[in-house]
Parts: C-alpha cells; structure tokens; sequence
C-alpha cells in the first residue's frame, strides 16, 4: 500500500464528506461487480468475484465426514481464507496470517453463527446423510488474489456464488444397516443437488470516516477510516452476523443508524448479486 | 485491453470486438515487417552496422533481445519495445511521492527502476530569496517536502548508471494538494510541448506526467511568498489553527467546492477508462471524453460502467477513421 500525501487524504476526506467520493462514486454505491463461477473445475463449486480491483476466488469441497456428537443432525462447514502475496508484499510467508485469521473469524461469525450452530446463515440440517453417522462436510475455501479495499463484502460475495454453483453428489445409503455400525454409503457421479442459498447473507461493510459512512472502500478510503462495522444480512433483513474493527469507538446510536443504512443497501446488493450469478452460471453453462 | 474486468453482455462484446478491431486495422502497417520478438533474428544486409539497444550479437547472427520494433537510423539499428518501464529523458515533467528525506536531497519514487534524487540545491527555498544554503535549512527539509508527499519536478540528468536527477526551481513546479493522483502505463503518455493544463473553465490543474502519474487537483494560485509573507504573518497563524480544528466540522469553504470536485472526479474516471482501453492520454483525448460523458448526461460513477468503455472504444475508432479519411 503506497502511502497518502496530506493533501490526497485531505482530498479523500473532503469527498466523502461532500457525498462525491474520488471516483465519482455516491456514499452507498457499490463499485461494479464481476462474477465467474465455475473457476475450479475441481471443487465442488466456486466462483471468483472482482469488486472494482479487489479480486477473490472462492472455492467449496464437499466431504463425507461424521457429525458431532452434539449436533447430530447438522451437517459441518469450515471457512479459511488465505491472503495471496500477490495481492501485497507484506502477505508473503506468514506475513498475510494476521488478516486472514482476521477475515475467516469475521466470515465465520456471519455466515456460520455460534458454536453450536445455531442461527446459521447457512442451513446445515440439509447436509445430513444418515442422522447421527454420516453428514457432508463443506471446506469453504477463499483466495485473495488483489486487494483494494473491502476484502469482506467480496469474500462473502464470492462464498455466495460459490455456494451457489455448488453441486452436492447424491448419495445412496445401503440398506438394512445395524444401528452400531458405518452404514455403506454409495456417491454417485452423475447426479448432483444444488445448494439451496435463497438464505445466505450478504456482507456490507460500512465504514465510517469523519462523521459519514461509506460503503465499499477503495483501500485508500479505508486508510482513513476511524472504525468499520461488517453487518451480514439475508434476503429477508434479518442480521445474520455483525462485527466491529478499528480502535475509535462509536456511539451506539451511530450503530443502529449503521445497521438501518446497511439494510438499505443490502437489498440492491442482494439483487445485483443474483441477478450476477445467474447471468455467469448462465454463461458457465454456454462455455460448457 | 487486458483484463478489462466488466460483465459486458453479448451485444457489448461484439460492439467492444468489432471496436478494437477497427481500431487496429487502422493503425499504420508500414512497420508489420519489422516487429520482432525475444530472439528473432534481425536480418541486416550490409556492413558496419552499429548494433544499439535491444539487440545482441550471436555467433555473427544478430538477434533481438525484448520484444519490439526494429528502428534504423543511418547505420545505427536498434528494438524499440512497446510496453517498458518509463524512459527518462532529460525535461521531462515527471510527478513523484517522496520516499525517504536524506542528506541535502530527498528521494522520489517515479514508477522507475530507481528512486529518483531531487536536491536541496534544486529547489526554491520557502523564503523565495535566492542565497546559499545553511545547515538550519538541511534541518528544516522536512517542512518544505515530508514522507509521502507528491511533487512534480522536471528531470535535470540521467547518468549513466541509471540514477535520476530532478530540478524544481520553477514556481509551477512543487508540493501538489488538494486533487487525485491516477496511475497509468508510461507507454500512453506521449511526449508533447505542454504537460501543465490549467483548465480556466473549471479551475482545475491537470499535470500529465510522463512517468504515467497524472495529477488531477484543484487549481491553486501561486502566490509571491515574499510581498505575501509580511503583511500575512498573524492572519496565517489563525488561518493554520482553523485548519487543524476544521477536520469535522469542515464548512464547504474549506474542502474543495463540489463544483469543481465533480469536474475532478469526472476527468480522473475519463483517465481511468483511456488507460484501461490502452489508449494514447493526452488533454484533447481526455476532454473529448468528459465532454463525451456530459452530453450523454452520465452520472459520474457510471462512466467506471461497462456501456461507457464500449461507447469510447467505438467513439475514438469513428475519430481515428475519420482523420484518416481526411489525409
């Protein structure tokens, strides 16, 4: 990250203040958004999003796993990211560990909710095989290839798609198994099912500078920033997951009006994004 | 033109397509011959060739060593190479964030493969008077340029192992404040007679350096320190307190007016879209575009959207073929 002279983070402050941010953008307009779904062949879905010149992949493998013992009927998912040295020097060797456990606590707590599982972004009852033997295992994978600004929202875009473009092997249990042992599973090649994402949250990320919020920072902007909030929301408004980073506190007043902001956005966010998935799913499925 | 990273929908990919490829079969094919890559072999007739840049002698064979065309000049032959880093040539306008403030110089980062030298000596003292330099004023360098500020000086002196030598003894050159700075590939800044735009209609400077650092910012006047500093003294005391304290409560005197700052973002996202398109920056391209955006009425943000960048690329290949039908 090259540093700001005084004028430039005078001029980047002046902007948001005025509502006209340095390229051009209002205080709660998203840069445009880029989907590609299907990047890895290998996974079982994964999509790759580009938010002005923030660029991430993210993919999801699925793996027969045992549930656990207190939550017999849930299936599991995991979240990592990983931060990219191409995306900034500093991320080479162990230098992107801060930010990526950063980034996978923030993700977890949207989309994943408590320790036990309640209250998930994500329905984890419909990855359950056998109840108490065998569920489905999701590793959600995320990449950072490029950073500018506002890593969250694009990491959870790219979750989103990914989980979307996901397609969950169907699998046949063999019958007249006893109640003790591994029941024989069969996973076929052929057929698939969708993941159902209609209630998925989206992350917006507002971040506040001087007195204003902005949403979608340019990593510039976020070098002014005094404190960011990350709210995830689902399709019907309700807050899936809220996080706060920066060290300057803010009133709670100022964060109910961050929250009802945030909601606002998040609906064109929720529809832009669907309509982007469907628009690249529909061109996976052209390329095919 | 790479990674140009837009959902365009099928009919703006053809437009876009058939766009570049106008755009391309206009452009000269005098030189198609003579375009070369990492070891081709450049075929040369006679004797006594000087072999200049770009080129290597191998077992009496003479290849080309980057990816280029091939320029001759009288006996000399040479591999221009398209895409490169910048090429410093003395008087040029350049643009520069300082990195480090060293002994009696400061040193600029130009987008180059070093950091470029600007010398106490080669700046103006704040004091405009002109007279021998004093330790105090060694001590006092980081008032006058700091860490990261932005500069534009003009290039003094390229030695011959590469290090750069920059001057700033000119009013208009110095400390720049109050606008944007965008980043584009030096290659598409052209060398031309005037690299300072002021824009009168608008306010606003626009420094076009050809380091690919273009400045876009508010125009300020530039003041004589020395009839100005006298009568100011305590006026600018005040004036420097109010700042400080300004940063919330800013009243819209002193942030920039959002006339002008619409003007600003206007002609950076107008830079933005030439540079992605790969094409030539230059102010008459640039204005065409802004004037371009404010007919069609387009918000300022659109013109970052997908329509805006097809609607330029058709736009400049209509221009491009037009002058040439005119020859």
């Amino acid at each position: 990250m090259v540093g700001l002279s005084e004028g430039e983070k005078e001029f980047i402050k002046g902007g948001i203040a005025q509502d006209l941010r340095s390229d051009g953008r209002k205080r709660y307009t998203y840069r445009p958004i880029y989907v590609e779904t299907g990047v890895i062949p290998q996974a079982n879905g994964s999509a790759r999003v580009r938010l002005g010149a923030t660029d991430v992949i993210a993919s999801v493998k699925a793996e027969l796993g045992k549930p656990s013992a207190l939550q017999p009927d849930k299936g599991k998912v995991a979240i990592f990211i990983d931060c990219s040295p191409t995306a900034d020097p500093t991320f080479v060797g162990r230098g992107g560990e801060e930010l990526s456990a950063e980034l996978s606590g923030a993700l977890q707590h949207c989309l994943l909710g408590s320790k036990s599982g309640a209250g998930a972004g994500i329905d984890l009852s419909s990855l359950i095989v056998v109840e108490g033997k065998v569920c489905w295992d999701l590793y959600v994978d995320g990449l950072v290839i490029s950073s500018d600004g506002n890593l969250l929202d694009a990491l959870g875009a790219a979750i989103k798609a990914a989980l979307s473009n996901t397609g969950i092997p169907s699998v046949h249990v063999a019958a007249g198994a006893s109640n003790d042992e591994q029941p024989e599973v069969d996973i076929s090649d052929e057929e698939f099912l969708q993941f159902d994402t209609s209630g998925v949250p989206v992350i917006v990320t507002l971040t506040k500078v001087g007195k204003h919020y902005i949403v979608d920072a340019t990593s510039e902007e976020e070098s002014q920033m005094s404190s960011a909030v990350s709210i995830s929301i689902n399709r019907k408004g309700h807050i899936c997951g809220m996080t706060k980073r920066g060290g300057s506190g803010i009133d709670p007043s100022v964060i109910l009006d961050m929250i009802s902001v945030a909601n606002f956005v998040s609906r064109q966010l929720i529809e832009k994004l669907d309509s982007e998935i469907s628009a690249a799913e529909a061109n996976e499925d052209e390329s095919l | 033109m790479r990674n140009l990273q837009l959902s365009l929908n099928q009919t703006q990919k053809i437009r876009l397509q058939s766009a570049l490829e106008k755009l391309e079969s206009l452009s000269s094919k005098s030189n198609a011959n003579s375009v070369v890559t990492v070891a081709d072999s450049i075929l040369i007739y006679e004797e006594g060739i000087l072999k200049g840049h770009g080129t290597l002698d191998r077992k009496g064979e003479l290849v080309a060593t980057v990816c280029g065309v091939v320029e001759r000049i009288n006996k000399l032959i040479y591999v221009r190479s398209l895409r490169s880093r910048y090429k410093p040539e003395t008087g040029d306008i350049v643009i520069g964030r300082v990195m480090e403030v060293a002994q009696k110089r400061w040193k600029l980062e130009l987008n180059f493969t070093q950091d470029a030298t600007l010398m106490l000596s080669s700046m103006n003292l704040p004091d405009g008077i002109q007279r021998r330099q004093t330790a105090v004023d060694e001590l006092n360098m980081r008032s006058i340029f700091t860490e990261n500020d932005l500069v534009c000086a003009e290039v003094r002196s390229s030695h011959n192992d590469g290090s750069l030598q920059l001057q700033a003894r000119n009013q208009k050159y110095g400390k720049l404040e109050k606008g944007q700075l965008l980043t584009v590939n030096p290659y598409l800044v052209k060398r031309r007679k005037l690299h300072f735009h002021h824009l009168e209609q608008y306010g606003i400077n626009l420094i076009i350096g050809c380091n690919g650092f273009i400045w876009v910012g508010e125009h300020v006047e530039v003041t004589d320190k020395m009839a100005v500093d006298q009568a100011n003294d305590s006026e600018q005391q005040i004036g420097k307190c109010d700042q400080n304290s300004m940063d919330i409560d800013g009243p819209d005197g002193t942030f920039t007016p959002l006339k002008t700052r619409q003007n600003i973002c206007r002609i950076a996202n107008a830079v933005r879209v030439l540079s992605a398109l790969g094409f030539s920056i230059t102010m008459e391209v640039i204005m065409e575009t802004v004037n371009f955006s404010k007919t069609m009425n387009l918000d300022i943000h659109e013109m970052l959207g997908s329509e805006f960048y097809v609607l330029v690329a058709e736009s400049e290949a209509e221009r491009r073929s037009a002058t040439k039908r005119k020859r």
